[in-house]
């Protein structure tokens, strides 16, 4: 049965993802997830969603999926034993080394690793299976075939986003908005936030959505106010196909939105996946779409408004 | 046999023709952006044992590059590459991909693995995984500051790769951005990333090569490579992808004086000249932010700056 996976920015925001069929949440442990400090939880509230997800019988995930300093390593066991003994047992990863000490410490730890690892192919699928991954995320612009390869010849299973932000550069191989702006910031617990770094400590500023100028070698406008386009997916279409061939997690990004939002989009997608599963040849999108547009139209609205205010903060407006 | 060694990138005949290959030690061939840049090293197998021999034979080492981020439909190009460029006897394989990585340890490590730019080295750990499945230096992620490399090498037990000088791999993609329609029907490709294009607003400029990004200031290392010495760092690149002839040849002499002279142990000052070409060549100014903690478009330093306010 292919699970729903859904994000949790927030303690209401996991319970809300839970309220309305998500059968896992993932959340961020402060400092050590993609995203920035305000949509991560703290060890206790961590603890606190996993309280939430046993007492419904769900799953909760716990992303350390950024890419830390050496020096972080140490810290990092210490985060996650305190959370093992707390009885959290999944985690997402994103560095191979993190992983491999993580399954040391406690072979019976579930890692999935994160779309952070750019995972293009079964060859890469394998590479973090030995790491100790036992599920991976395919990279955004996975073609089905590969998705098909991976599920037939790597023996992990595979998780497809069908919300989130299709970046133009490939997600986990972009240092853009830290060439702009980045800083280091170390919180009380010792971990550096390196704001301005999505792939070391989750901010990104989005500066390829600003308008450039392309301009040639001798500065002549070739093209004015063009961006490097990163279009936010809603890929409910695919969902029925994600079905059949097998994937085994559909997740749902998108902490830094409302709680309202994501409630509705998870309900969308719950009540998605299961008109599929009840009646798989019988299954019609049109019912659907109505109630998708609105979800996209308000979701490209949150965003809008966020994207306008990175850019203003790389550029050292706020 | 000198006590470091610097490396030039090139992607194709075309930029090799014209570069002045005297001061560097090993040359890295080419591009892990696109496949299909015209006469690419690591796309053109055929090509691969005729430079490199020739390499050889002016007393060089010679790597050839792997595609940044292969899809599942590139791997069997990549499996004839790694066996072409083991049939030329070239000296390592740059590896980006952990797939990649992984294929090459599966048919029996038959070259060394160099992890590149991209291949996302931040941690000891990371670095000590790559160095079991096959590698034996590791390029750190452009964000990874001085400090940690050091703690890389230590703790890892591998060889570090620094960017000294050139333009910093920002991002990657497979989409060309320099192209309207898909690359295999655009009149455009392979014609348009051979011209140079910036992407400018007020505040940013940054250098785009159709389906890579990378900063629009040139990293600069020249007052600080004492430190790197000092630090027991050995291994040095000047990035010369989709740069022109007199830049690789005019940077690489400058780097190969000033790294000699820094090995030396004399007294270290940066010499007019090697300023002059860095200047010369930068079209977007000098930065070297990352390796001090903050951002990459950032200079640090002074040497450079007391002459030219423009590097800040």
């Amino acid at each position: 049965m292919v699970e729903l996976l859904a994000s949790g920015g927030t303690l209401e925001m996991a319970r809300a993802a839970f309220d309305n069929g998500a059968d896992a949440v993932y959340v961020g442990a402060k400092g050590w997830s993609r995203r920035r400090a305000l949509y991560e939880m703290d060890d206790d509230q961590v603890v606190e969603a996993a309280r939430l997800a046993r007492s419904r019988g769900k799953i909760l995930r716990v992303a350390f999926n950024t890419l830390p300093a050496s020096s972080e390593a140490p810290l990092f066991l210490s985060r996650t034993e305190a959370l093992w003994r707390a009885g959290i047992r999944d985690f997402i990863l994103t560095d191979p080394g993190l992983m491999k000490a993580l399954k040391k410490r406690h072979p019976d730890a579930v890692v999935h690793a994160s779309v952070g690892c750019t995972i293009g192919n079964v060859q890469d699928a394998l590479f973090y299976k030995e790491a100790g991954a036992s599920q991976v995320v395919a990279e955004c612009r996975m073609d089905r075939e590969t998705m098909r390869k991976i599920k037939r010849e790597a023996g992990v299973g595979l998780e497809v986003l069908v919300h989130a932000t299709m970046c133009w550069t490939l997600l986990g191989r972009c240092t853009m908005s830290s060439y702009a702006r980045f800083a280091r910031q170390v919180d009380d617990t010792g971990k550096d936030h390196f704001p301005g770094s999505p792939n070391r400590g989750g901010l990104c500023y989005r500066i390829c959505l600003t308008d450039w100028d392309r301009v040639d070698g001798r500065g002549n406008l070739e093209a004015a106010g063009v961006k490097m386009p990163n279009p936010a997916f809603f890929r409910a279409e695919d969902v029925p196909e994600l079905i059949d061939l097998g994937v085994d997690t559909i997740k749902i990004q998108g902490r830094e939105y409302s709680t309202a939002l994501v409630g509705e989009m998870v309900r969308f997608y719950r009540d998605l996946i299961d008109a599929c599963l009840r009646d798989r040849a019988g299954f019609r999108m049109e019912p659907f779409r109505e109630r998708m547009a609105a979800i996209v139209a308000g979701r490209d609205t949150e965003r809008r408004e966020k994207t306008a205010g990175l850019i203003g903060e790389a550029r050292g407006d706020a | 046999m000198s006590d470091f060694e610097l490396i030039v990138s090139l992607a194709s005949p075309g930029e090799l023709e014209g570069t002045d290959l005297a001061p560097c030690d090993a040359v890295c061939l080419g591009s892990p952006y696109c496949r299909r840049l015209e006469g690419n090293y690591a796309e053109a197998l055929d090509s691969l044992g005729g430079v490199v021999s020739l390499l050889h034979a002016s007393g060089k080492k010679a790597y050839v590059t792997t595609p940044a981020a292969p899809r599942e439909a590139d791997l069997p190009h990549v499996e004839r590459l790694i066996d072409a460029a083991a049939a030329a006897g070239a000296d390592a394989l740059e590896v980006h991909s952990l797939g990649v990585l992984r294929m090459l340890r599966e048919k029996g490590r038959p070259l060394p693995a160099h992890m590149g730019a991209y291949a996302n080295v931040y941690t000891h750990l990371a670095a000590a995984v790559m160095r079991d499945a096959g590698a034996v230096r590791v390029r750190p992620n452009a964000e990874v500051a001085l400090d940690e490399m050091g703690l890389i090498a230590r703790e890892a037990s591998v060889e570090i790769e620094l960017l000294v000088h050139g333009k910093i791999p920002l991002g990657v993609t497979d989409k060309c951005f320099l192209l309207s329609e898909p690359e295999e029907t655009d009149p455009n490709c392979p014609a348009a990333c051979r011209e140079e294009h910036w992407l400018k607003t007020p505040q940013w400029a940054l250098k785009t090569v159709g389906k890579g990004v990378m900063s629009g200031r040139d990293m600069c290392m020249l007052e600080h490579l004492p430190r790197l010495a000092r630090d027991g760092f050995r291994v040095f690149r000047v990035e010369g992808l989709y740069e022109t002839a007199a830049y690789r040849s005019e940077i690489g002499a400058a780097y190969r004086e000033a790294l000699e002279l820094a090995f030396s142990g004399g007294e270290y000052a940066i010499r007019d000249r090697w300023a002059k070409a860095a200047r010369r060549h930068a079209k977007r100014n000098l930065c070297n932010g990352y390796y001090f903690g903050t951002s990459g478009r950032r200079y640090v330093g002074e040497l450079l700056q007391r002459d030219d306010p423009g590097i800040k």
